[in-house]
């Protein structure tokens, strides 16, 4: 089964490439494909994100080898190649979004550097830190205007007000020192990108970027002046976005946001049309011929169309790590490739499962990304990279090929089988069934009558461990512990009433003298809280050198009182002290 | 026979002629090879890729080949096997400096061999393991390794590395297909 399994899925795949040591740490959001020097030939772009802290770069392959390298100054958050102008050749540029930054690299080399234009600041805490600097006030003022304009939040303070917020009262005087020279500013930061034609349907047509902002805002840039030339205000900070048609002509922008919505904004709108909840996180974000296929948290793929209808919903084996769309143009054919953390690939053609691809290695988690190299590259969590290419004869088939029902449906109950002894049981209970019923009917008269003496004896004597007045509901048990001569006993008590605290309770003792000594044999039980259970440790020494045992008898008492509440029978074990010594 | 054929030639009366197919990825070097193998005069300057295919000649010094040359194209891939009928040998040319496509190079490969056509008779493959200049080129020991050529058992193969630009390493492959033609023929 497993066997033909795997030949029909390498009947479909090459496995081109494999290094598990390629050492990339990366998102599928970093991750471009585009012929960058116009020879026909498609390079991988990838922004490694390095460590995290450091190590950050920008990685160009071609083919198997790495072409070039280039050191990113800040975590990379986008990673696009889009054409700037008509000069020829066509040499795609590539823009790398970090911060409030895109750097643009023509021919490999630093080009450009577009900064975000920064946001307004608030005029009172811009006052504020005016008169700091003609040192107007102190910083203890400071703070505490800062504060004040903080939890009015109409506007949020600058990056420079809330550190200033965040540090000890030492540090903030040379903080104070430092900084107030400077002008104050807002900056935002760019979550997302992606790039949508101008004014043409082709594939070579220059592109305009769109970029999604910390502000909640979707930002066009202008291809060649880097202008913001439209500015669409969000719900929620954008995570995914994809962006079809032309921003000339007719444009849709579908935006998948950190608040679990999915928003559609059309060429005309300043402010989102269509709005899809999901009820949970996305997690991909892809657009399939006129639907949207959304990933989400809870291992679920939902689909809609751009109205924002659903379509429909499939539950997967494994929560998914990233999405990519497959588009084989020359076939015609377009499917969801869906990661998984269980190193497999599913391929998705609307909701038909149509391929199963198991990543070799010991990869938990994968990027991948699909191209026009008929192939994709999953990138392993662990930094491997693994190349696979389509087969040109490979057929995918509008087939379902998810397993049927479960296994489990095809495993017969275990029912347990009747011997003869039980078949003469049921003969003789068909023959004597009146006399049978009388007596246990009988026999239960007795138990019930036996069962309810011993309670009363027991309730009058007060002898159970769990106190039956409503006024004072106690539980205890009793633990001894070591081998003796010396036990150490601790009692347990609880107070099991909802809110009444227990006050003067007493514990008691009763032994036999000449075989034990309890260190205290009476003392006061502190104040017992509900809930909480204390415990009461004491000592018992064995007297007895012929290993005697016997039963001690806790009580735990009230005052005014000659009943006990609760009574703990502890049987001691038989010493090994003797028997040590 | 060998004599007669010397002497035929030699009269310039007729030399035998031989159709050979020309396969191998796109950009691996065919038409430049095929380029390469004419005669001086008739060589033409820019070579662009193929469409479809086109049907171009050479001589050696016992045969006159007829070379149809394929494009390597994924979507004319499909138009080889129309030609295998035809072909009395076969010339597969891989870009050895391309590691990446070499797994489609053997794909391809074993669909070729594995075709009922070409299957079962007994024709010689001159593998070129073509653009030998290249820094980042594989030996042609580590492409018929890649290739899988030894299992490769019922047909005479022989690999070269080769340089279409400069012409290096195309004669001695097409003397040994010349001779392993001959062979064939008695």
């Amino acid at each position: 089964m497993e066997g033909s399994e795997r030949s029909e899925a390498s009947a479909k795949w090459l496995d081109a490439h494999y290094d598990p040591v390629a050492n990339l740490y990366t998102f599928s959001s970093c991750v471009a494909l585009a012929d960058l020097h116009g020879d026909g030939e498609n390079k991988l772009i990838v922004g490694d994100l390095g460590t995290g802290q450091s190590n950050m770069k920008l990685k160009v392959y071609k083919g198997t080898t790495m072409l070039s390298e280039n050191t990113l100054i800040d975590l990379p958050t986008g990673v696009v190649a889009f054409l700037m102008d008509t000069n020829e050749p066509r040499t795609p540029a590539v823009a790398v979004a970090s911060g409030p930054y895109i750097y643009i690299y023509k021919n490999l080399r630093p080009y450009f550097k577009f900064t975000l234009p920064p946001l307004e600041v608030n005029p009172l805490e811009q006052d504020i830190w005016h008169q700091v600097k003609e040192d107007k006030i102190d910083h203890l003022t400071l703070k505490e205007m800062l504060e004040s304009f903080r939890d009015k939040g109409d506007m949020p303070l600058s990056a420079r007000s809330l550190r200033y917020l965040m540090l000890e009262p030492h540090e903030m005087e040379a903080f104070v020192n430092v900084h107030k020279m400077q002008t104050i500013k807002r900056q935002t930061v760019i979550t997302c990108m992606a790039t949508l034609n101008k004014n043409m349907a082709d594939d070579d047509a220059v592109g305009c970027l769109v970029i999604g902002t910390e502000n909640m805002e979707v930002c066009i840039l202008d291809p060649e002046a880097f202008t913001v030339q439209a500015k669409l205000n969000l719900p929620s900070v954008a995570v995914f976005m994809d962006v079809t048609g032309q921003f000339d002509v007719e444009f849709r922008i579908i935006v998948a946001c950190r608040n679990g919505n999915i928003y559609i904004i059309r060429r005309d709108s300043k402010r989102p049309k269509q709005c899809v909840e999901l009820n949970s996180q996305p997690v991909g974000l892809v657009r399939l011929n006129r639907s949207i296929v959304v990933g989400c948290g809870k291992e679920m793929l939902h689909a809609y169309t751009q109205k924002g209808k659903k379509l429909w919903t499939i539950r997967l084996p494994a929560p998914i790590t990233t999405m990519s769309l497959m588009d084989h143009k020359a076939k015609g054919f377009q499917a969801v490739l869906v990661a998984l953390a269980n190193s497999e690939v599913h391929l998705y053609k609307d909701k038909i499962l149509i391929n199963v691809t198991k990543t070799q290695g010991a990869s938990n988690e994968a990027m991948l990304f699909y191209s026009v190299w008929n192939s994709y590259c999953p990138i392993h969590y662990g930094g491997g990279l693994i190349i696979k290419i389509l087969k040109r004869t490979a057929v995918f088939e509008d087939k379902d090929t998810s397993p049927g029902p479960p296994l489990a449906q095809s495993i017969k109950l275990s029912i347990p089988k009747k011997t003869k002894l039980y078949v003469d049981q049921t003969l003789r209970e068909r023959e004597n069934a009146v006399a049978m019923h009388r007596a246990f009917q009988m026999d239960l008269y007795r138990l019930r009558l036996r069962a309810a003496r011993e309670y009363a004896k027991a309730l009058e004597a007060s002898m159970a461990p769990v106190s039956a007045d409503l006024q004072e509901p106690l539980k205890m048990n009793a633990v001894v512990q070591g081998i003796g001569p010396v036990f150490k006993l601790t009692l347990n008590v609880q107070n099991t009433s909802a809110t009444r605290p227990a006050i003067n309770l007493y514990v008691s003792f009763l032994y036999d003298e000449h075989l034990y000594s309890v260190k205290r044999a009476f003392f006061k039980v502190p104040m017992l809280v509900p809930g909480l259970t204390y415990p009461i440790v004491t000592f018992v020494e064995s007297l007895s050198d012929r290993g005697a045992s016997d039963t001690i008898k806790v009580f735990v008492l009230a005052t005014g009182r000659r009943a006990p509440i609760l009574t703990a029978h502890i049987h001691m074990p038989v010493s090994e002290g003797p028997v040590l010594a | 026979m060998g004599l007669f054929d010397k002497l035929a030639g030699w009269l310039g009366l007729k030399k035998k002629e031989v159709h050979v197919l020309c396969l191998g990825l796109d950009n691996s070097g065919k038409t430049t090879i095929i380029n390469c193998l004419k005669p001086s005069n008739s060589q033409v300057q820019d070579i662009v890729p193929t469409i479809g295919f086109s049907i171009e000649n050479f001589k050696t010094s016992g045969l006159s080949f007829t070379v149809f040359d394929m494009s390597g194209q994924g979507r004319y891939r499909n138009l080889w096997e129309h030609y295998y009928k035809e072909g009395q040998a076969i010339i597969f040319v891989v870009d050895s400096s391309d590691k990446l496509r070499m797994v489609v190079a053997k794909e391809e490969l074993d669909t070729l061999l594995n075709h009922p056509d070409i299957k079962h008779r007994r024709i010689p493959i001159l593998f070129f393991a073509n653009k030998m200049d290249l820094k980042d080129a594989l030996s042609s020991v580590k492409v018929s390794q890649m290739l899988c050529l030894e299992n490769i058992k019922d047909k005479a193969w022989h690999i070269c590395a080769s340089n279409a630009i400069k012409g290096e390493g195309l004669q001695e492959g097409v003397d040994w297909l010349q001779d392993q033609i001959k062979a064939m023929k008695v």
